[in-house]
């Protein structure tokens, strides 16, 4: 990937510590993800892993330290955090679809709120974007009848129908049955390819191997180390990574 | 004895123990005394349609009414209790609190005379009539309202703010509607109450329009020394209430499906 030496970083954290109470679950993380790049942070539960990307849109209030969203800090007490989030899709483990929504309102409601799109106009976007994740038959459908797999693809169709320069995924798969994780990732291997910047966490080595650009090993709070994913998959420099790796492997 | 026998046993005691009771009552009983007093068919269709055009209409008046007040100031108690600023937080709690303690009947007592004091003026029935009875269901809806949006998963919250919405509109339009859904048995079930404390509303002062369901059955019972009016005006009761107690249970059981 070519990065130009001057270009603004899409995420950008620096230093970032986060406390819930006397646990310091975030040691000082400094972290970045470069436009169209594809960043999956893996790492053993309880790594912290979660939270990094939680406070990346501050869904999560770090204790200290920045997050720049294109430059722009997001941390600051004055940042409109609202207007930066519509730039930054959110997928979520849980995939926290609305129920009492059709398909079409998920997808539709944000943009006409967040957006000010007029409605035929937002629904064109629903219609394009529920064709992009292969769903567009179900658009009157309510989350509870679709599948767990369909459920995740509809809830990345309703980040994308935002049109987000960014996408952050929270283990997308990991409340999936193992039989539908394959077209999630279908998805998210589609979107890396048409150049969207990603950062995933996630615990599908093969997926980060294959579609990522960098991979970040995060353990007891702190990146261990990060890179190619060939290299830190298959050759890793820390002990820990080596352990983690052989356990999941 | 087999474990069978013993239980077969147990059985025909409880029965003879019912049957027992309903033959004391039966012949110890004056019927003669009781159905004048209690069953006057002449005087309970005397009653019609005054019961339903006027006492039923006043008791489902005044309860749409302090409901509906209920509702709206019982949603801005639950949102104030949810607040991030505290004196909001605490002066729910304490409203709350005072007027779940309180027994109702004070309460509308307190406003019944409170009011004309206070402002130098009658105000219209009507009007204190929702205040006085809606002022305590909405203490009591407060409560219902707030564990029904605590009840929604953070999630959806998360998700809303995640696409930018603000907290505001994600409450508007993701967790309480949510929050409403879960609540609608509970809630049916404070309406039940709420219909009964009407009878309550007498100490406010009622005119014969203005009689509500047990106050228009009490009035004839002083007139006529006769407590058919009761037997009548509870009949009336339960025809409102029961319908919706037996409502909720469908709700309630559909509600357990759906989860």
């Amino acid at each position: 990937m070519a990065t130009p030496a001057n270009e603004v970083p899409a995420i950008e954290v620096r230093n970032l510590h986060k406390s819930f109470g006397d646990l310091e679950v975030l040691k000082g993380i400094d972290f970045s993800v470069m436009p169209g790049e594809v960043v999956c942070v893996i790492g053993p539960s309880g790594s912290g892993k979660s939270t990094l990307l939680r406070c990346v849109n501050r869904l999560e209030e770090s204790s200290s330290g920045q997050v720049l969203i294109e430059g722009d800090d997001i941390t600051h007490p004055d940042a409109d955090v609202d207007a930066l989030r519509s730039r930054i899709g959110m997928v979520f483990q849980a995939f926290n679809l609305f129920p009492h929504l059709s398909v079409l309102r998920n997808l539709t409601i944000a943009q006409q709120r967040v957006r000010r799109r007029r409605r035929a106009e937002a629904r064109d976007v629903a219609e394009r974007t529920l064709e992009r994740v292969g769903l567009s038959d179900k658009i009157d459908a309510y989350p509870s009848h679709l599948s767990g797999g369909q459920q995740q693809r509809v809830a990345i169709a309703r980040a994308l129908s935002m049109e987000p320069d960014m996408m952050l995924f929270d283990e997308p798969t990991s409340a999936l049955d193992p039989e539908l994780v394959g077209e999630v990732l279908a998805v998210m291997r589609d979107l890396a390819r048409e150049g969207m910047t990603m950062m995933v966490v996630t615990h599908e080595m093969g997926f980060a191997k294959e579609v990522g650009d960098r991979v970040v090993f995060m353990d007891d709070g702190a990146v261990v180390e990060e890179g190619p994913p060939q290299q830190i998959l298959t050759d890793p420099q820390h002990e820990r990574t080596r352990r983690f790796l052989q356990m999941v492997g | 004895m087999t474990k069978r026998q013993k239980q077969r046993l147990v059985r025909g005691v409880l029965y003879l123990v019912l049957l027992a009771g309903v033959l004391a009552v039966g012949l110890l009983a004056d019927w003669e005394t009781t159905r004048r007093n209690f069953f006057n068919a002449q005087l309970a269709r005397e009653m019609f349609p005054d019961v339903l055009t006027i006492a039923a209409r006043n008791t489902l008046l005044y309860t749409f009414l302090a409901f509906s007040f209920g509702l709206v100031f019982g949603l801005v108690l639950a949102l104030m209790r949810l607040s991030s600023i505290k004196p909001y937080r605490w002066l729910a709690t304490i409203y709350i609190e005072t007027f779940r303690g309180l027994p109702a009947l004070l309460t509308i007592f307190l406003v019944g005379i409170g009011i004309p004091i206070a402002f130098g003026t009658r105000w219209p029935t009507l009007v204190t009539i929702t205040l006085g009875l809606g002022i305590v269901a909405a203490a009591y809806m407060a409560e219902t309202i707030r564990a029904g949006i605590e009840g929604v998963p953070k999630g959806q919250m998360e998700a809303a703010r995640s696409l930018g919405m603000t907290y505001t509109w994600a409450m508007i339009s993701i967790v309480i509607p949510q929050g409403f859904r879960i609540i609608i048995p509970p809630l049916t079930n404070e309406l039940v109450l709420l219909i009964k404390d009407t009878s309550l509303l007498f100490v406010i002062g009622t005119t014969p329009a203005t009689k509500e369901l047990l106050k228009f059955g009490r009035d004839l019972l002083n007139t006529h020394a006769n407590a058919t009016p009761l037997i009548v005006v509870g009949a009336v009761y339960l025809a409102i209430t029961v319908p919706l107690t037996q409502l909720v249970r469908i709700l309630e059981r559909r509600n357990a499906r759906s989860r």
